[in-house]
């Protein structure tokens, strides 16, 4: 059996990657290289959070 | 190592099913106040029905969500933004890929995908190649003509974004595509069942290779119900010495349900990322026990650019409530898809699933893959005819093989038919999804 891995701690080092590409996004306003670039990590994020992300701190109602 | 490793993710698939039925509680209340702010479609049609975001407060809230049906999309691609209509719900600058349904049912229905969704679609097959046994050392052919059908496009994606080495075998005509997995030793492919066995066919009969010794190890079937047809499963397995998965999906959904590699008669739904319900088809009535068959209405709840929130896929299905051996909390589907509620017919007042003549078909030894229905009538009287052919050498064995087949068509479909045997190649020959099924009553 294989330890549970840690969501908490993934999915904190998953919205570090996300505010620095949010970042990225907009200081590359004139520079379609890194935005596009950056848009693409979001969107790599974004499939992080599905599988990590959602499920922290879910409650049963 | 990450190869050992059974589960895509080894939380989400386990998850205890209470967790599950929150984490669906929590997205769909996500998906559907989206959908509510940013789709005028689904807005005239909530507020007709007198529902907003702040009504879904508990699971049994979903069911009084209206449901979508594909005829509801066609009419609104007519309008703007051109060509999706209004139920867009990103900028149309922010579509990154269009796809169309077949128009097996109909006129086509135009899909929008944003860049986060195309990701999404590959996602939800990462899963699907991660539980069939694809791992990042497999090189996968990929047989398919990569056209404005999604099919086999966000397998592709997925098995790069698992790691393997992927073979577009685009343009290559069926000879070519199998020269190419003898060169390259690929170990896993994609297909249609009715390709996948016409591909089998072509390689022993026309390449002179015995496809079962070319080195595929696992095939993903998709478009078609028959890699869950027991008959045509095995037939395709023998025929390639491989195994063969099911895989459900379609362009205004994404890819909902696979077979995992314990293959436990059916298909698990993937309930991280789609909530599939159950309804009646004569009553609505919403069915959470096992053994009944209703029709599908799933929501993907992830999909952003255009939603798929309760929409009406008419794939018959039933739940399996035993636990599967792989593990996975998942739930399972019986059997796979067992129809389309437009597929199953009324003759001479029983109810006819073609799978279940597909079924008979393929068990029996002296027949070739290929076969047609005719459902016809005369005078007050419908009629039912199977066109099947007869393999080389059986020509003896006509008798034999005609008792059997009316004897198991009689038992698995109720039903007494007109039989016609053809020499092997006659019956027409399909490359992607097969019409082998034709009722002529409804015929204007």
């Amino acid at each position: 059996m294989t330890a549970q891995p840690d969501m908490e701690k993934l999915d904190e080092q998953i919205q570090r990657i996300k505010q620095a590409a949010l970042a990225l996004s907009e200081m590359g306003d004139q520079f379609p290289a890194v935005k596009r670039n950056a848009a693409r990590v979001l969107v790599s994020v974004k499939m992080l959070e599905i599988n990590v992300s959602d499920i922290v701190g879910l409650t049963i109602p | 190592m990450i190869s050992e490793q059974p589960y895509w993710n080894p939380v989400l698939e386990t998850l205890p099913l209470e967790k599950l039925y929150a984490l669906q509680l929590k997205k769909f209340k996500s998906i559907f106040r989206w959908t509510y702010e940013n789709s005028r479609f689904h807005r005239s049609l909530y507020d007709e029905a007198g529902i907003t975001p702040s009504d879904i407060r508990e699971f049994k809230d979903i069911r009084h969500v209206p449901i979508v049906e594909k005829s509801m999309m066609r009419c609104i691609q007519c309008k703007d933004p051109y060509p999706y209509g209004d139920c867009l719900c990103v900028p149309l600058e922010e579509v990154s890929n269009f796809r169309q349904t077949s128009g097996t049912t109909g006129q086509p229905v135009y899909q929008a995908d944003s860049m986060q969704d195309w990701d999404w679609w590959a996602e939800s097959w990462a899963f699907i190649l991660w539980a069939q046994g694809y791992r990042p050392s497999d090189r996968v052919f990929i047989p398919f003509g990569y056209n404005i059908f999604v099919a086999f496009w966000a397998g592709h994606y997925a098995a790069e974004k698992i790691g393997c080495e992927v073979v577009p075998g685009g343009v290559l005509d069926t000879q070519s595509r199998i020269l190419k997995i003898q060169e390259l030793k690929a170990t896993a492919m994609m297909g249609t069942p009715t390709y996948m066995l016409g591909m089998a066919d072509t390689a022993k009969n026309k390449v002179g290779i015995d496809p079962g010794t070319l080195g595929i190890r696992r095939i993903t079937c998709a478009g078609e119900p028959g890699a869950s047809v027991p008959a045509t499963k095995k037939r395709m397995e023998e025929a390639w010495n491989a195994k063969v998965f099911d895989h459900a999906g379609a362009t205004e959904i994404g890819a909902w349900s696979y077979e995992c590699l314990d293959q436990p008669g059916g298909m698990h739904v993937n309930d991280a990322l789609f909530l599939v319900e159950i309804e009646d088809i004569e009553t609505g009535e919403i069915i959470d026990e096992p053994g009944r068959r209703g029709k599908m209405i799933i929501t993907a709840l992830d999909r952003m650019a255009m939603p798929c929130v309760r929409f009406d896929s008419k794939d018959v299905i039933e739940w399996d409530t035993n636990p599967c051996s792989c593990g996975r909390t998942f739930r399972l589907i019986k059997g796979g898809v067992l129809g389309r509620v437009d597929d199953i017919t009324k003759v001479r007042g029983v109810l006819l699933s073609p799978v279940a003549i597909e079924d008979v078909v393929r068990s029996i030894d002296g027949l070739g893959d290929e076969y047609e229905v005719v459902v016809d009538k005369l005078g007050e009287t419908d009629t039912i005819s199977l066109k099947v052919e007869l393999l080389p050498g059986n020509e003896n064995n006509a008798g034999r093989i005609e008792d059997q087949l009316r004897h198991q068509l009689r038992l698995k479909t109720n039903l007494a038919y007109s039989i016609e045997f053809h020499d092997l190649g006659k019956l027409p020959r399909y490359e992607v999804k097969a019409r082998r099924f034709k009722d002529l009553r409804k015929t204007p």
